[in-house]
């Protein structure tokens, strides 16, 4: 297959995709190298800024995705209203940055930090799928452990953990 | 019901350290600082204003108040620490030192703060919007040797159309679709129907693809396929993403009553 017919494919892909593509993948579906597609997503992420669209491809949770440009978000809010998803409440922002840099953990870690049950909130976000049940930790009641997934990285546009901000360590203002 | 009620707005606190956190905030003092005794007492007086104010105050809250009182008893009345006697409270806490009280503060800020960072990305990655069909799958299908499946992260029934497509991408093999003879479906619908005319229960539609060929996954999927669109089995899915289950139809079963069972009823 030729270069730019690779490009369209990548981009049709992108297009249609739900969800982060590997490039791993899309290099399997062209048969060709990853670095290639490394480059011809590059490229096409040119292309985009240049042609001044209202989309964008972005680097996430170890693949490419396609998605609008941010400062269009008060024009589609208006748009699809109805399907905005409900932003995450303080606490269960706390335990998930709690679970984000400790994990794996348990919830009773989890709530010693909180100073607070935690139950309702670790529920929420295993619904939420934004975190899961990694195994037990060895010890007295073999305690549940959480870890992150990768819809974690999704939800707040991470590439991989190492990509977190960094902890909030001794702030001297 | 119509007396004048006093709208005096609390904020609103996660937890005691969250709260224990806004008062030291609010007095200006760095936390390895704080007076014990001083934030003990704006603590309680904090609770009686939610008392006050009939709010249901959560056992934590309590619990905190509690040990404030103990640690702050313990420096009005400097004794000899003998750890022996330390009771086994299900304190949620176990704070015993003023020393252990500031590190609990300190590790709660950095979450805390932590946290609201956590919500800057939220809020950035929300004004970008994705494709969504509300979790459909597509399989493209264009020619054989490239079926796959755009969607991923899904079990079931995506992993066998992965599996599929990984063998299709891979292995060195011929023609799939038009070489799928109509007798080998036929065998193996039978062959799924006796596993579950035995088992008389739902089975997970994964268990009915054990076999390590792709050709044995090609044939069993379209097999499933096929009784399901001639309402033999009921695909079962409790919600998207969730395990598919293959049962008989039994109204299928006494319809036509042709699988071995003989004693058809008659009907017209």
């Amino acid at each position: 297959m030729e270069k730019e017919k690779q490009k369209k494919t990548i981009e049709a892909l992108l297009f249609l995709s739900e969800e982060p593509e590997k490039v791993d993948k899309i290099a399997a579906v062209l048969s060709t190298a990853p670095e290639e597609v490394t480059d011809l997503i590059r490229e096409l992420q040119r292309d985009f800024a240049q042609a001044s669209r209202g989309l964008q491809i972005f680097e996430v949770a170890g693949g490419f995705q396609m998605g609008t440009l941010p400062e269009l978000a008060p024009y589609l809010e208006k748009a699809f209203s109805e399907d905005i998803s409900s932003n995450l409440s303080t606490a269960a922002l706390e335990a998930l940055a709690i679970i984000a840099y400790k994990q794996p953990v348990t919830r009773i870690e989890i709530e010693s930090i909180r100073g607070v049950r935690s139950e309702h909130v670790l529920e929420n976000l295993l619904k939420r799928k934004l975190i899961r049940v990694s195994g037990r930790k060895e010890g007295p009641g073999r305690p549940l452990l959480y870890n992150t997934t990768p819809d974690f990285l999704k939800y707040f546009g991470l590439m991989d953990l190492e990509d977190l901000p960094p902890l909030e360590m001794e702030k001297q203002e | 019901m119509q007396q004048a009620e006093y709208k005096i707005k609390l904020p609103f606190f996660e937890g005691p350290f969250d709260l224990l956190f806004h008062l030291i905030k609010k007095a200006e003092v760095d936390i390895w600082s704080i007076s014990i005794a001083e934030i003990t007492d704006q603590y309680l007086s904090y609770l009686q204003s939610m008392k006050e104010l009939n709010l249901d105050i959560a056992s934590e809250f309590l619990v905190m108040a509690a040990t404030l009182l103990r640690l702050k008893s313990k420096l009005l009345l400097p004794r000899p620490t003998h750890r022996g006697e330390q009771e086994e409270d299900e304190d949620l806490f176990e704070i015993n030192t003023a020393e252990e009280l500031f590190q609990r503060l300190e590790e709660y800020r950095i979450f805390k703060e932590t946290a609201l960072n956590l919500q800057k990305r939220e809020e950035e990655q929300q004004k970008i919007y994705l494709r969504s069909t509300g979790g459909q799958k597509v399989m493209v299908f264009t020619r054989p040797e490239t079926v796959y499946t755009i969607w991923e992260g899904a079990n079931h029934l995506s992993d066998i159309m992965h599996r599929f497509a990984e063998a299709t991408l891979t292995d060195a093999y011929v023609p799939a679709f038009s070489a799928v003879e109509d007798f080998v479906v036929a065998e193996k619908s039978d062959y799924i129907q006796s596993v579950l005319l035995k088992y008389r229960r739902p089975l997970p539609l994964k268990d009915f693809i054990n076999a390590e060929g792709l050709w044995e996954v090609i044939v069993t999927f379209i097999a499933l396929l096929e009784m399901a669109r001639r309402r033999k089995v009921i695909l079962l899915q409790e919600g998207t993403f969730g395990t598919i289950f293959v049962t008989l139809n039994q109204e299928s079963l006494h319809e036509e009553g042709d699988s071995g069972e003989g004693k058809t009823e008659k009907d017209d």
